[in-house]
């Protein structure tokens, strides 16, 4: 038997699905095909009749015929004054199909940052939710006692997009019974278990502290740029964006779009800072040793780096 | 006496949701309303944010055209800030825009467009075994090619830009990044790896040969001078269209916006199609007579959307207001895309609108002798990076050769407000921003799809999709597959639509 699988579009853009397109190895049409996937309905992809879709829906939410994984992308938007409205389906609201549909699915997969947090709207007049979270509070759309036919919670694979790595190997996992093991967010330890930081080749430039204070220049973007490297969770300098590069490398700042509160309500492309020192350390560091082993890397600091002249 | 049937009807294989209401009499459409039917509320989300903030918010609005969007919002901050871009900058602006202008191009046309000619619609077409054969959904030759080599020429956005969807590379004052020579020549093999595909599968021919086209005369003697032209892409898409009658359907009225694109810069061996300050020059068409484009024309009508119009019922992106009002079937409102009109008029945009205004020779004779139809915006839609990959690769050339900066640096202001107005792959994409007291005060978005997908406006006069599904026949009404072509024809994306609409 195939494994059936359901893409729904939510509040989103989209960019979820394009990111999974950007699959090299393997490709999305060949994951199709090896993970044995019977792909139901994407809306972007499938050729179906109106009829045959309504058809569909029915025979699924009514358990006639079995849904293995629904993934979902895009908030769940509520608003106005939670009616749903401000996203209809069908001439009903969106969210009425996604939870009919979160009850009959063995899993459930948030795909990006909306789905699982709520994301871009999560403050807005749309009423934006996570499937199971609201930004840190589980909870979310489905209720915090939710869990899925197979008795799991949603799983959460943030990202703004998310990776198409992440998806193709979170289905593939999934699929040959591997456990999975979260975070206390919902997110794969896998992929999430790792901060955003590791990997990037500007690394020495932050051990040193040689910061970045203009575009363009090489050095470290954690001080003055409002880079989040170090502080959210992510594998986008280990496994690299589109086989090649990640924004951190490239020089554009980490804007942490896999935490539960991305957009941050505070500018972008600025550290928030006392004296200099940045409000926000590190995961898990101690401020005090923080500033006793900045001062000092600072002095430790080779010539190369102090005049920029190792690759990033 | 006639039966007349109302449908409404939402259609996928769009980026969004777009629901249309037809009425049918007699196997015809009669009347059409589109309607954006989700609001995500992007302007309000940006009201009081960090002045820089639009470039990674409104990247978000859209998962296909982000680049766009980034290109349209770092505009802005140039004109608001008065900052320059250094040559180098512009070059990666517009490498980085052509590379996603053609993996849409691509995707749309042969995972989106022609999906269609799979459906059992077509099941009498001659040539229906070899429309599955191609485009059957991740099965098929041509959409399994389609979605292994239009992710290699988004590599190049991932090397000058950090990564594909949703980087924030472009700042007032160019781009951050410093591509190494490698990087460049990475980029380089990639464009070459594109351009041997594009001309094996997609032409069938050598681009150069491909230009030499200039009129639909020219057009049919290339189709039958090798089999080489029939068997490409292309080749299957004029023998499609020819027994489907694509050159028929959904014909609009021949009104054209473009924004133009791509800023030339100060010093290059890139060829502009005529206009010095940029590659594809901006205007609107109108009865054959192509005018410069002043945006002080541009109003969005709220007559017929979903948004409070205690105002003018006509306003200026500068002084527009995005406060959503109604749902429902309230009176005459039916959408979240307000009505953007032109010197009053309503106006198509994509990649037929953009050529035709820009005077590329054989979409100028298409748009004269056949018009605007399903047939002549997919085939423009086809051959658009025909024009794009040569300038791309002059720009990459350049950026190889130079060591200029990429980047010049800005006095930030706390006040002003600018506006920055960009082809995006669907179309004229603009921002409108103000900037008080470092904050974003307003920002309004005009999209692509809201041109094209746009609700009538107080004249009544319908919006271009509107306009071009009116006759249409169909032959199912609970099923109306005919309009779907016509539709996705515009390849509209209705998660843009922003008043954060998805247009």
């Amino acid at each position: 038997m195939k494994h059936t699988l359901y893409w729904l579009q939510c509040g989103g853009c989209g960019g979820d699905t394009w990111s999974l397109f950007n699959a090299r190895s393997p490709d999305l049409a060949e994951c199709i095909d090896l993970l044995d996937i019977e792909l139901l309905w994407h809306p972007s992809i499938s050729v179906m009749g109106l009829t045959e879709l309504r058809d569909l829906n029915s025979a699924l939410i009514t358990g006639k015929k079995p849904l293995n994984i629904l993934c979902i992308e895009g908030s769940v938007i509520r608003g106005p004054a939670g009616t749903g409205m401000f996203d209809e389906a069908d001439g009903r609201p969106k969210k009425d199909l996604v939870a009919a549909l979160a009850h009959q699915a063995d899993y459930i997969l948030a795909v990006g940052t909306c789905a699982s947090y709520g994301g871009i709207g999560a403050d807005g007049e749309i009423e934006a939710t996570g499937l199971h979270f609201h930004k840190w509070k589980q909870g979310g759309f489905l209720g915090e006692s939710f869990s899925s036919k197979k008795g799991l919670p949603v799983i959460n694979l943030p990202g703004c997009p998310c990776h198409c790595d992440v998806v193709i190997g979170t289905l593939s996992m999934l699929l040959s019974g591997a456990e999975i093991e979260l975070n206390a967010f919902g997110m794969p330890l896998e992929w999430y278990g790792m901060m955003v930081h590791q990997g990037c080749t500007r690394n020495e430039y932050h051990e040193y502290r040689v910061e970045e204070k203009q575009f363009g220049e090489k050095g470290c973007m954690f001080f003055y740029l409002g880079c989040h490297g170090p502080l959210v969770n992510g594998p986008c300098n280990k496994i690299l964006w589109n086989g090649r590069s990640s924004k951190t490398r490239v020089g554009v700042p980490c804007f942490g779009c896999t935490r539960p509160d991305f957009p941050q309500q505070y500018p972008f492309f600025e550290t928030r800072n006392i004296e200099g020192i940045p409000i926000d350390l590190p995961d898990g560091v101690s401020r005090a040793h923080y500033l006793a082993y900045k001062g000092m890397a600072a002095a430790a600091a080779p010539k190369r780096l102090k005049k920029r002249k190792t690759g990033i | 006496m006639s039966a007349k049937t109302v449908c409404v009807v939402p259609f996928n294989r769009v980026e969004g949701d777009l629901k249309v209401r037809l009425d049918i009499e007699e196997g015809r459409v009669t009347d059409a309303r589109c309607s954006g039917i989700m609001y995500r509320g992007f302007e309000n989300i940006l009201k009081g944010r960090g002045p820089l903030d639009g470039l990674v918010i409104t990247p978000r609005i859209c998962g296909i055209c982000s680049t766009s969007h980034l290109s349209a919002a770092a505009k802005a901050l140039d004109s608001i800030f008065g900052a320059e871009v250094p040559d180098n900058g512009l070059r990666i602006r517009n490498i980085t825009g052509m590379a996603e202008m053609i993996q849409n191009d691509t995707r749309h046309s042969f995972l989106l467009f022609m999906a269609d000619f799979t459906h059992p619609h077509f099941r009498k077409h001659p040539l229906y075994e070899e429309a599955q054969r191609r485009y059957t959904p991740m099965k098929g030759a041509d959409a399994v090619q389609t979605v292994r080599e239009s992710r290699r020429i988004l590599e190049i956005i991932a090397l000058l830009g950090g990564q594909w969807p949703h980087s924030s590379f472009m700042v007032p004052g160019g781009v951050v990044t410093v591509p190494s020579p490698n990087d460049i020549s990475q980029c380089r093999f990639m464009v070459r790896h594109y351009r041997r595909w594009y001309e094996r599968q997609v032409l069938g021919c050598a681009i150069e040969r491909w230009r030499e086209i200039q009129s639909r005369k020219d057009l049919d003697d290339w189709l039958e001078e090798r089999p080489e032209h029939q068997n490409s892409a292309v080749g299957f898409f004029l023998r499609f269209s020819e027994a489907a009658k694509l050159e028929e359907q959904g014909r609009g009225d021949g009104r054209f916006i473009s924004f133009g694109g791509f800023d030339m810069p100060r010093e290059t061996g890139v060829k502009s199609f005529g206009n010095k300050d940029q590659f594809l020059g901006a205007g609107f068409l109108a009865d054959g007579i192509t005018a410069s484009l002043d945006q002080e024309k541009i109003v969005e009508d709220l007559s017929h959307c979903w948004f409070e119009n205690s105002g003018p019922i006509t306003q200026h992106p500068f002084s527009g207001k995005t406060r959503p009002y109604a749902t429902g079937s309230e009176s005459d409102r039916y959408s979240w895309a307000k009505a953007p009109r032109y010197d009053g008029h309503p106006a198509e945009c994509g990649p037929l609108a953009q050529l035709a205004v820009a005077g590329d020779p054989l979409m100028v004779d298409l748009a004269k002798t056949i018009g605007s139809t399903v047939f002549t915006r997919v085939l423009a839609r086809l051959a658009r990076t025909a024009i794009l990959l040569p300038a791309l690769e002059g720009w990459l050339q350049e950026l190889a050769d130079g060591n200029g900066e990429s980047f010049q640096n800005y006095d930030p202001v706390n006040e002003g407000e600018g506006f920055g107005l960009v082809e995006a792959p669907r179309g004229a994409l603009g921002h409108w921003v103000k900037i008080r007291d470092k904050k974003i005060q307003t920002y309004q978005i005009i999209t692509p799809t809201a041109w094209n997908a746009s609700p009538r406006d107080q004249k009544e006069v319908r919006g271009p999709i509107e306009a071009s599904l009116v006759n249409t026949t169909i032959e199912n009404p609970d099923d109306p597959f005919e309009a779907g072509l016509v539709i996705r024809s515009f390849d509209p994306c209705l998660v843009c639509t922003v008043h954060a609409i998805e247009t």
